[in-house]
């Protein structure tokens, strides 16, 4: 049998919390931790599984990690008269299981989805039950070990789980998406638990996403994207990045995309490209404006027929490019987006939100 | 020893809903009659539903003593009407009529 697998994980140095910060939120004694989840249970404050408690202490060590006060302003849904605080991001991500040093993500993660083209009302009361996915760049992933590859859409990696896990929570209870009052999905989807992963961007010498969108390379940033539907492009025959590409292009144009009046020419669809598909493009000098240069055409063009359909995202930049998953499937998975602009924004402080 | 919890959320959800409604379905109440009554129409944007509005809105004037109609069609599916818009159906409809989804 071999050893069991060690690892020493880099941490980051968390705040002596020495005072006692203003906290706003009601406060509910319990005999015991089991009294307190299964309370918790009751109240609807869960996604349906276990939480860890929030207690003062350690809601007061997350926002100590991430500097803010009690009271600072994440964001507002106007339509359900909810304003979102640090104190709110907290306890929801403490309840999450997260580490305090993935908090800082998490406040990012919940200012993107907020903005207001990250449309959090129609995004998450949709009877379509649309996914709020979020993608981690920058030097962040490998500080906190964002799983980036093989499996990184699942379980078993505490950070992806955890931080997709604390914004669901923030949805929930924060923004009082709770299934049948507001969320009014007709089924919702497991992806809804946490969806959670970061960019390879050591896999080749592609321009990472969030370079792309305007931040310098040594910043960490998540993008938060509303997706109505994920779809696995599976092609394992092509040898040429042209044959992976048109694959690509013909799996998206099966479903097909309308545009949206107030989204004008900004739609986001995200691609994300595991390495079976990537070496092809890499191997030809293909970069993400190549690939995009020679997808983004082929799914504007007209609809011909009730299975090819015009795919419309308006500008060759709205189509997002990420390198993620594992070897072995020939895959690329497209994430189609829902009423909103995949947004990304600045871990730390200021928070720079950059739109498409 | 006891462990102290903290509230993770920003209110009841009985807050946005009247005293003594079901919180899970909320609907407006019913005018006995729409005679004299201003329709409002609030079209979402999704499908044909501003072709269905305006077939039902004649349908309602052939039927009831309806007194007019203030139609809103929503500047996208993705957004509430603006304030412009909740601002003519607020001042002048009586009544409103929408569909929902997406």
């Amino acid at each position: 049998m071999p050893p069991p697998v060690t690892k020493s994980y880099a941490r980051t140095t968390i705040p002596e919390v020495t005072e006692n910060l203003d906290l706003v939120a009601p406060r509910v004694d319990y005999a015991s931790a089991e009294d307190l989840m299964e309370d918790y249970f009751e109240r609807g404050w869960t996604d349906g599984l276990p939480v860890v408690p929030p207690t003062p202490a350690s809601v007061e060590r997350f926002l100590a990690t991430a500097g803010l006060a009690p009271s600072e302003i994440l964001g507002r849904v106007a339509t359900r008269e909810v304003v979102v605080t640090a104190e709110h991001a907290a306890i929801n991500a403490v309840m999450a299981g997260c580490r305090p040093e993935y908090f800082p993500v998490v406040v990012a993660a919940v200012r993107a989805h907020l903005s207001e083209m990250g449309n959090c009302h129609s995004t998450t009361a949709t009877l379509s039950g649309a996914v709020q996915i979020v993608i981690i760049n920058g030097p962040i992933r490998r500080e906190i070990d964002v799983a980036c590859e093989s499996g990184c859409f699942g379980p078993g990696f505490r950070a992806n789980a955890t931080i997709g896990r604390a914004l669901r929570l923030v949805i929930r209870n924060a923004c009082r998406a709770v299934p049948g009052v507001i969320d009014r999905a007709s089924f919702s989807s497991p992806m809804r638990y946490s969806f959670c992963f970061g960019e390879n961007e050591e896999s080749g010498n592609w321009v990472p996403l969030h370079v792309e969108r305007g931040f310098p390379a040594h910043d960490s940033t998540a993008t938060v994207h509303s997706s109505m539907v994920v779809i696995p492009a599976t092609d394992f025959t092509s040898r040429r990045p042209e044959g992976v590409a048109d694959t690509i292009v013909l799996t998206m144009r099966r479903r097909g995309l309308i545009g949206d009046r107030w989204l004008g020419d900004r739609h986001n669809l995200v691609m994300v490209v595991g390495p079976e598909h990537q070496r092809y493009f890499l191997e030809a000098g293909w970069s993400k404006d190549d690939l995009r240069a020679y997808v983004w055409p082929r799914l504007m063009a007209p609809t011909t027929s009730e299975h090819d359909r015009s795919v419309n995202i308006g500008r060759p930049d709205g189509l997002l490019i990420v390198a993620a998953g594992g070897p072995g499937m020939a895959e690329t998975w497209l994430l189609v987006p829902h009423l909103a602009l995949a947004v990304t924004v600045r871990i730390g402080t200021p928070p720079d939100t950059i739109g498409p | 020893m006891t462990i102290t919890g903290l509230d993770p959320t920003t209110g009841p959800l009985e807050r946005l809903t009247p005293p003594g409604a079901d919180s899970h379905r909320v609907l407006a109440i019913r005018p006995p009659s729409l005679s004299g009554q201003v329709i409002g129409l609030v079209a979402n944007g999704l499908g044909r539903g501003e072709v269905m509005l305006d077939a039902l809105f004649d349908e309602l004037r052939a039927t009831d003593d309806v007194f007019g109609v203030v139609k809103v069609v929503k500047g996208s599916v993705s957004i509430p009407p603006d304030e412009t818009d909740w601002g003519r159906l607020t001042r002048s409809a009586t009544v409103a009529i929408t569909g929902f989804g997406g």
